[in-house]
């Protein structure tokens, strides 16, 4: 009887130890644990793998109930559990650290392929008005290319044109090419009488077969009327600018188009010859006819 | 005359739960965490420090549990189950670490291209 009063009592007192814990303090490991599992239940885990934080919140039940029971800090048994109840929550802790790295790297790429995709249409767009500009310049290209040969081909039947005008223009009159162009030269005495600007029947003849030479011709012209030096310069300013609208009229009203042909008063300006002479004087009294193959 | 046969009956228990001779040798344990320790190796463990130590420790478990199975299985299963839990963590910490990588550089990438913008 006695034997089993003391161990009633032993065991009673073992069981009142347990359950209050104590004085001994939980080993470093246990503690460890209930920081752990502490965070993990406070942080993202929670939210992103409450499974794992379940197991953990288990194994450290168990760890603590087999502290309680033996109340040995040299328990290695208590102490594995121990451990092990902290290295889930750990477990817990890195599977949603994991989770939520990946979630972010998902997200970032989502948002890489379509920042892409944006880029990728721009320059799809820019390449496309490029080729729209392109094709429109090398339409514009080709159309210019197209004007240029039509205006070449014109420029060269018209001086082809002017050149055989020139050749029946030779044997009425003098005749020589210039950077001005064709330059027709008519001497004085054959188209006025002195100090007159009406035009002569023998210098309506001349004028004639050249107005039969350029008529259709296209070409601008300028008839330039010039004197000898004889009288006041102002008189013959205004015989020569007579002389010459005379004869531009004339070869207006033969057929030369009146928008192509002006006429212009030198007087003694730009004289051909020495005016001291009167055989010189007579070169200088002259009307010129300028043609020039240029389109203005 | 009753409480003899309970007291022999408690030593008898005592003894034969000391020597661990109710528990069987934890062989399929044991293969459980080497199979821990694989995935962990495989999942990058030895290429991150933080895992690497953990994969150390379960390596280490598992060497002194094999020497005890058979001599005190109540202690080999205990550090088989610590050492799965620590080949666990390695595995999880190195996943941890390769996708938060991954995630920065894919944040890298991302404001590289919206740079380029």
């Amino acid at each position: 009887m006695k034997l089993h009063r003391f161990l009633v009592i032993s065991a009673a007192t073992g069981f009142a130890l347990s359950a209050c814990g104590g004085d001994i303090p939980p080993p470093k490991q246990l503690v460890d644990a209930q920081n752990e599992y502490a965070r993990a239940k406070g942080g993202v885990a929670m939210q992103l793998d409450p499974t794992d934080v379940h197991e953990a919140d288990l194994a450290l039940q168990k760890a603590q109930a087999a502290w309680n029971s033996s109340q040995d800090p040299n328990d290695d048994h208590a102490i594995d559990l121990a451990i092990i109840a902290q290295r889930k929550a750990q477990i817990a802790e890195a599977e949603a650290a994991a989770s939520k790295a990946q979630a972010d790297a998902a997200q970032s790429k989502a948002d890489y392929n379509a920042a892409i995709q944006s880029q990728l249409a721009a320059t799809k767009g820019a390449l496309s008005q490029t080729q729209q500009s392109l094709s429109q310049t090398q339409s514009q290209l080709q159309q210019t290319s197209q004007l240029n040969a039509e205006q070449k081909k014109q420029l060269a039947d018209l001086t082809a044109q002017l050149h055989d005008a020139r050749d029946t223009i030779a044997k009425i009159a003098a005749v020589k090419d210039t950077d001005q162009g064709m330059v027709i030269t008519l001497q004085g005495e054959v188209l006025f009488k002195t100090g007159k600007w009406d035009l002569k029947p023998a210098a309506m003849a001349k004028l004639d077969q050249i107005a039969d030479a350029l008529r259709g011709k296209e070409a601008p012209m300028v008839v330039y009327g010039y004197t000898d030096n004889v009288g006041t310069y102002d008189n013959n300013i205004t015989l020569s600018q007579k002389r010459a609208q005379s004869v531009r009229d004339y070869l207006v009203s033969k057929g030369i188009p009146n928008d192509l042909i002006t006429a212009q008063g030198k007087g003694p300006d730009n004289p051909v010859a020495d005016n001291t002479s009167t055989d010189g004087r007579a070169q200088n009294r002259r009307v010129e006819i300028v043609v020039s193959p240029k389109k203005s | 005359m009753r409480i003899v046969p309970l007291a022999s009956l408690a030593c008898v228990a005592s003894f034969v739960l000391a020597c661990g001779g109710s528990i069987p040798p934890p062989n399929d344990e044991w293969a459980a965490a080497q199979a821990d320790v694989g995935r962990a190796e495989a999942g990058g463990a030895p290429n991150v420090p933080d895992a690497k130590l953990h994969l150390q420790l379960a390596q280490e478990d598992l060497s002194k549990s094999k020497a005890l199975i058979d001599q005190d299985n109540r202690r080999a299963a205990d550090l088989i189950a610590v050492a799965r839990v620590e080949a666990q963590l390695a595995l999880s910490i190195a996943k941890q670490q390769i996708a938060e990588a991954e995630a920065q550089k894919a944040a890298a990438d991302l404001a590289k291209a919206k740079g380029g913008q």
